[in-house]
């Protein structure tokens, strides 16, 4: 790839995890004699760049909707077993209907809860006390909170650096344009 | 989603420019974001009123409340506080939310006069 060190800025952001940030051109000019590159090779070069911070794009979005979608999930575990402990004190059974099937639901009598199983995944269901329990989601539910947070800042970064890109393209674009004109102009007024 | 471009002229463009430009995406995005959670704050708060407008109707001293996905036996009287203690959550959040779009367009509003002052033309700050 062409370099573009010699037109970037000093005391910016090259690259965040794994993401190349975008130079920015301050001069188009300047950059493309610098590089050696023409108009042409440069906004291939740049369109290619766009490209691949789509795909980084998409890969986020994806991550992005998965934890929004873990998030409710565990809230609703830390309701239940919250549920759960305030009937332990009162010497009551709790009565709830839960879905057996589609569109089919069954009673269960729910005695005083000592313990809960809690769903790890990959096929591991462990038992916990209730106060365990409530730590236990109460940490993952941090854990993914955070992560969305660091993931919310990536995809801001990579937004920069594909909205830079366009406007290098442009810029790019119309200097060459500007310079065919000018040189248009040249041809005709020497003929 | 919209675009800053050019349409042929020789245009500086500064650092601090591109920052601006950059920085009314960010705000833009983030609006549509906004956008998207106040209609689904709406819908909840609609869903509470109606929950809670049914409650007010019905005979029975039990009322199944869904408390993650399955259907727990409570009290008529506890279910009321619940939903009261639900709908002040959601409606706080709402407004939150409306704060935080008004802001945003506020300060689009604010970065559009600026680069259309710069740029005009060469610029396309709206919707499409």
């Amino acid at each position: 790839m062409a370099s573009t060190s010699a037109s970037a800025i000093e005391g910016t952001v090259t690259e965040r995890r794994g993401i190349p940030a975008a130079a920015f051109v301050e001069d188009v000019q300047t950059y493309l004699s610098q590089s050696g590159l023409d108009a042409n090779s440069a906004l291939a070069f740049f369109q290619e760049r766009l490209q691949q911070y789509r795909v980084v794009e998409m890969k986020l979005l994806a991550q992005q909707r998965d934890l929004q979608a873990k998030i409710p999930d565990i809230e609703k575990c830390l309701d239940v077993v919250a549920a759960l402990q305030a009937k332990k004190g009162t010497g009551e059974a709790l009565l709830a209907d839960f879905e057996v099937s589609e569109g089919i639901y069954s009673r269960a009598r729910i005695e005083d809860a000592d313990s809960v199983c809690l769903w790890l995944g990959a096929n591991v269901m462990l038992d916990y006390s209730c106060e365990e329990a409530t730590a236990l989601l109460q940490k993952n539910l941090e854990n993914a909170k955070a992560s969305l947070e660091v993931l919310v800042a990536d995809l801001q970064f990579l937004r920069d650096q594909v909205t830079i890109t366009q406007v290098t393209i442009a810029r790019v674009y119309n200097w060459d344009v500007h310079q065919r004109r000018t040189r248009q102009a040249i041809v005709t007024t020497e003929s | 989603m919209q675009q800053a471009g050019s349409s042929g002229s020789e245009m500086e463009v500064t650092w601090e420019d591109q920052q601006k430009i950059n920085q009314f995406s960010r705000l833009n995005n983030r609006f549509h974001e906004l956008e998207d959670e106040i209609k689904l704050a709406k819908e909840t708060n609609d869903n509470l009123e109606d929950a809670s407008n049914e409650l007010i109707l019905t005979d029975d001293d039990i009322v199944r409340f869904q408390i993650g996905e399955v259907f727990a036996h409570i009290p008529k009287d506890e279910v009321e506080t619940r939903i009261e203690q639900m709908k002040e959550v959601t409606s706080k959040n709402l407004e939150k939310l409306e704060e935080e779009k008004e802001s945003i367009v506020a300060q689009m509003d604010e970065l559009k006069k600026i680069l259309y002052g710069k740029f005009k033309d060469s610029i396309n700050l709206e919707e499409d």
